[in-house]
């Protein structure tokens, strides 16, 4: 599965699909995916400006009048700054430890050969499948026992844990094309496997810590279960909850909780754009350590 | 060497994850020690799931705000949990045997289910202590906290009356129609209607239990009277499978074959389909007292003024009586059965506030029903609800079924309405509701 | 004789802390949660050993193989419908130019929503009275089409397989892009050379450079559609009369709504043992076409 080519040095990222760039045919089917796809987003801000009557009596169009009280009254009532806080801790800290200690499992999975390798790839893989409502109880318990209940590590630990699989495996996926003879080079310039890594891996694999980032922020940030059921005090609340304050199984109160939403999706639209340039870049500032 | 370093570097990192994760620990120990020393605070954790905007939830949090003003000897820690996920917050937490000293509870299988683990203690001497309350609430209040004779584990906070007839006056207006009052006329105004494109039952039935708890409890009543439905649940002399049960099914099937629901009524949520009633694209609704709670938030004065209610139609040769509304006591505090001494007092304290008569009073100006006899200021409640108001008063209150039957047997019905709609027979839907409830009555 | 040790010390050092961590809080609570699958448990109060009991039941339960059916819908069309096009949009998107910028910030924007804001917007679309398809249908002359898409139970499974779709396929693509980001240009000059056409080049130089990266994608889709649940959940709870239940939906009515947390445990061990056969066969598939 390697690449059996030797790996020239890099100039910059050229168009593997298509040798000349998009026509315009295929640009106008793009706008019109991309419509297809940021619609909702723009639905989602519009009806968070709106009355409930607005919302029901007219779902395609722009507010009548601009409710800027919704937001305040959501944030408010959600106690959204508390909230975010607690959601940024939580998931900044489960995203750098699903980092570090998920690729550098992908790294000696997909570069060593040890006894029991194969038995712990499929307990890894096995993470994947695994239907996170049927652990809840048995968390609960575990927790309860070891006295993490009701602190951030209930949250982070588990989140952490749960992402390991896709972020090893992403990992594993991604090093699997990245050739060996840069790491013997550097073994002879006298590196160890600490050094190896750090100096010459870890920077290469910035796509990937970018995507897996991605992937973990935004599963972090909208957890609504763990967050639900581990957490007690209302001082360490994360932000799911608050979205979910405006229903109550016999009504809900749209304005209130597109308001909500719409302030909560904001940084993960920010932390998606960053690091969609780190994924883009990625290549290049490889290839200058390389 | 390097490499030691390095690895130093990955644990001091770790450490300092673990560290930031074990940091607010502490607060976690107010839970312990309920029980305490003279000098020192009451501690008494509450949750419920008053969490949102609307009126009713921000009266009783009022109701408990004020119960810790009063009460400054009591280190209240109140809890308002997304409705959404508060069942199962607290049946996570029931597993470890962790629940706080009070907690809401919903009626029917959810209080039942909680009593028969063995987590709750009754409430009874509250209750016994203020006759004068306890004789102000409607008949019937305590009768789904009382899991065994003489033990009140309880007190309702509000009412649930779940089959009132809301209907469109200008519509009725406009094509001439009576507002049926029997069963032919229900099925003249619904032929009326889809003539004139208008729908004329709005449901929205995604939430399965929505056509079960507003129609199928009322029909049901009315055809085989009430006695057949609670002989029926204890699964003693009755049995779903009777014919008067699939009859009762039947109608259903009726006015699903008739038309009587707007397409794709499974698909719609029950906010949808109020407001799809309160535009003025259907002439009834059949719905609950929230629908009251709702609108108040979400119409217009102009829109609520054409909106009327009533009692659903009477039923040929039924058995049950005809002016009634399904319905029952709402949920309440339970006490846990963990919680005992000052605590314990503390608690029984605030049940009374939150259910007291000044706080009946309160919840029941905040537009929404409550199951005791109180008066209210017109002034502070919408026009529809005061008409709702004093319609539920002059009616008697038959079961809703989801509130007899076990969970399972309730999930089996609710679906088992949807299966009707989508073509399935009446006769196999009540098969599998009696084996349901048979096999939670008898295990 | 050192770097051989130096080797087992950094083997044991980089993948421990992720193994113990992974099995303290993902391997023994499934394995708990399968032991309660034995038991006739409520989820608190007494508990009663029924064995397999739990098992037996789930088998010859019809609504558990509708779900499965359901389910095995969804991975079909995640392998059909994600896959292909996040692949395809990663190759056409892989220059970095304001434009394609653009278009890759709105494909990956449906997952950035909270599933209650997608099928909020998806049940408009679906409207039974005044939603987008049906307008549009009635509009070119096919009013015959229109139907109740989310409760006709004859099309709704097909139907919410598409917002499923819609949202998923921005990370995909964004994972292609990260592979796609580190094949070197000169291999594909030279491709290019050889005056291999596009889609040749597609399939016996990209594909297989990146063939590690797809089969971890297919895994993520087919554990990804076994574990659905949010999107149904909103859009149709799984009815009309569990029409379009999925194993995961029922293992949550079971545990949270009806009181048998031991049989809700026993589904979601049934569960795992299925991915796993899926994921086996998907194995043993792709290692073929990969030699």
């Amino acid at each position: 599965m390697e690449l059996r080519t030797s790996r020239p040095t890099v100039k910059s990222p050229s168009n593997h699909f298509l040798g000349k760039g998009l026509n315009g045919l295929g640009k106008l089917l793009l706008l019109a995916y991309a419509a297809f796809t940021l619609y909702p987003l723009y639905w989602l801000f519009i009806s968070a400006f709106k009355t409930n009557e607005d919302f029901f009596n007219h779902p395609y169009s722009l507010p009548l009048v601009w409710m800027k009280e919704n937001i305040v009254r959501a944030w408010n009532l959600g106690h959204m700054g508390r909230a975010m806080m607690n959601s940024t801790l939580v998931t900044v800290s489960s995203v750098i430890l699903t980092l570090v200690l998920g690729i550098l499992a992908g790294y000696v999975l997909s570069r060593f050969q040890f006894r029991f390798k194969k038995v712990v790839v499929v307990l890894f893989l096995t993470g994947m499948l695994i239907p996170i409502h049927s652990t809840l109880v048995p968390l609960f318990l575990m927790m309860k026992k070891i006295g993490l209940l009701d602190t951030y590590g209930a949250l982070i630990l588990p989140y952490t844990a749960f992402e390991l699989p896709i972020a090893i495996f992403l990992a594993i996926g991604y090093l699997a094309s990245i050739p060996r003879e840069i790491e013997e080079a550097a073994m002879i310039d006298g590196n160890g496997w600490w050094g190896v890594f750090g100096r010459i891996i870890f920077p290469l694999c910035t796509p990937i810590v970018a995507t897996i980032s991605i992937l973990a922020f935004l599963r972090f940030w909208n957890d609504f279960s763990f967050a639900l059921v581990f957490i007690n005090s209302s001082a360490l609340k994360t932000l799911p909850l608050s979205l979910a304050l405006f229903s109550d199984g016999f009504g809900t109160d749209y304005s209130l909780t597109m308001g909500a939403m719409a302030i909560a999706v904001i940084p993960t639209i920010i932390i998606y754009l960053i690091l969609q340039e780190q994924i883009m870049q990625g290549m290049v500032a490889g290839s200058i350590k390389g | 060497m390097k490499s030691i370093r390095k690895m130093s570097l990955l644990l001091l990192i770790m450490t300092f994850i673990l560290a930031a994760c074990g940091d607010s620990g502490s607060t976690n120990k107010a839970e312990e020690g309920t029980t305490t020393k003279k000098d020192e605070k009451v501690k008494l954790t509450v949750w419920h799931n008053f969490a949102g905007d609307d009126l009713r939830a921000k009266a009783v949090r009022g109701l408990i705000e004020k119960f810790q003003a009063d009460n400054p000897n009591v280190e209240l820690d109140a809890q308002a949990i997304p409705p959404d996920g508060y069942r199962q917050r607290l049946s996570t937490v029931a597993a470890g045997n962790e629940l706080p000293d009070l907690f809401f509870v919903y009626a029917g299988s959810h209080s039942a289910e909680l009593y028969k683990a063995g987590l709750l203690q009754p409430i009874t001497e509250v209750v016994d202590q203020n006759p004068e309350w306890k004789g102000k609430f409607l008949p019937g209040a305590f009768d789904p906290f009382t899991f065994e004779p003489g033990q009140v584990y309880t007190a309702p906070i509000g009412m649930s009356a779940t089959s009132i007839l809301y209907y469109n006056t200008t519509l009725f207006d406009k094509y001439k129609v009576k507002v049926p009052t029997t069963w032919d006329e229900m099925m003249t105004a619904i032929k009326v209607f889809n003539e004139n494109k208008i729908t004329p039952i709005a449901l929205g039935n995604k939430a399965p239990w929505v056509a079960q708890s507003t129609i199928i409890g009322a029909l049901g009543d009315r055809v085989t009277g009430t006695e057949w439905f609670k002989n029926a649940a204890a699964q003693k002399g009755a049995k779903f499978t009777d014919p008067e049960f699939v009859k009762v099914l039947n109608y259903f099937k009726e006015l699903s074959d008739k038309k009587a629901f707007q397409d794709g009524a499974n698909s719609i949520d029950n906010t949808q389909a109020e407001q799809y009633f309160i535009q003025g694209n259907a002439a009834m609704m059949v719905s609950g007292a929230w629908t009251l709670t709702n609108l108040a938030a979400s119409a217009s004065e102009d829109q609520m003024k054409n909106i009327d209610v009533t009692v659903l139609p009477s039923i040929p040769g039924g058995k049950g009586e005809a002016n009634t509304i399904t319905g029952g006591a709402g949920g309440g505090l339970a006490l846990s059965k963990r919680t005992e001494g000052a605590a314990k007092e503390a608690a029984l304290k605030l049940i009374y506030a939150v259910s007291g008569p000044e706080a009946q009073k309160a919840i029941a100006e905040s537009n929404s029903m409550v199951m005791y006899d109180t008066d209210i200021d017109k002034a502070k409640v919408t026009s529809l609800y005061y008409k709702a108001f004093n319609l539920v008063k002059k009616t008697t209150i038959t079961p809703v079924y989801d509130a007899y039957l076990s969970a399972e047997a309730a999930e089996v019905v609710n679906n088992g309405l949807q299966e009707i709609m989508t073509g399935g027979s009446p006769e196999s839907v009540a098969k599998k509701l009696q084996d349901a409830q048979a096999r939670s009555v008898t295990p | 004789m050192p770097t051989a040790l130096r080797s087992k010390s950094f083997i044991a050092l980089a993948l421990l802390p992720a193994l113990l961590l992974f099995i303290v809080f993902v391997i023994v609570p499934v394995f708990w949660s399968a032991y309660y699958g034995l038991f006739e448990w409520k989820g608190f109060g007494a508990t009663k050993f029924v064995g397999l009991g739990n098992y037996r039941e789930i088998l010859q339960d019809h609504i558990f193989w509708r779900a499965l059916r359901n389910n095995l819908i969804l991975v079909a069309s995640a392998i059909v419908g994600q896959i292909p096009i996040a692949l395809l949009l990663a190759l056409v998107l892989l220059k970095n130019t304001f434009f394609t910028r653009i278009i890759r910030s709105a494909v990956f924007m449906p997952m950035v929503l909270s599933t209650v804001v997608v099928g909020l917007i998806w049940g408009y679309i679906y409207h039974p009275q005044f939603g987008l398809v049906n307008t549009v249908l009635e509009a070119v002359g096919l009013g015959s089409w229109t139907r109740p898409w989310l409760s006709d139970i004859h099309v709704n499974m097909l139907a919410i397989t598409i917002p499923i779709n819609w949202s998923n396929i921005g990370p995909y693509m964004v994972i292609f892009i990260a592979a796609l980001q580190n094949i070197s240009p000169e291999i594909d000059d030279a491709a290019k050379m050889d005056g291999a056409h596009k889609w040749k080049k597609l399939l016996h130089v990209t594909l297989p450079m990146i063939w590690s990266t797809v089969v971890v994608t297919l895994v993520l889709c087919i554990s990804g559609s076994l574990k659905a649940f949010d999107h149904v959940m909103v859009m149709t709870h799984g009815g009309p009369a569990q029409s379009t239940e999925l194993l995961a939906t029922y293992m949550y009515n079971n545990t949270f709504r009806v009181y048998r947390y031991g049989y809700g445990s026993a589904v979601s061990t049934i569960i795992m043992i299925i991915s796993a056969l899926l994921i086996g066969i998907n194995y043993i598939l792709t290692r073929k076409k990969a030699d």
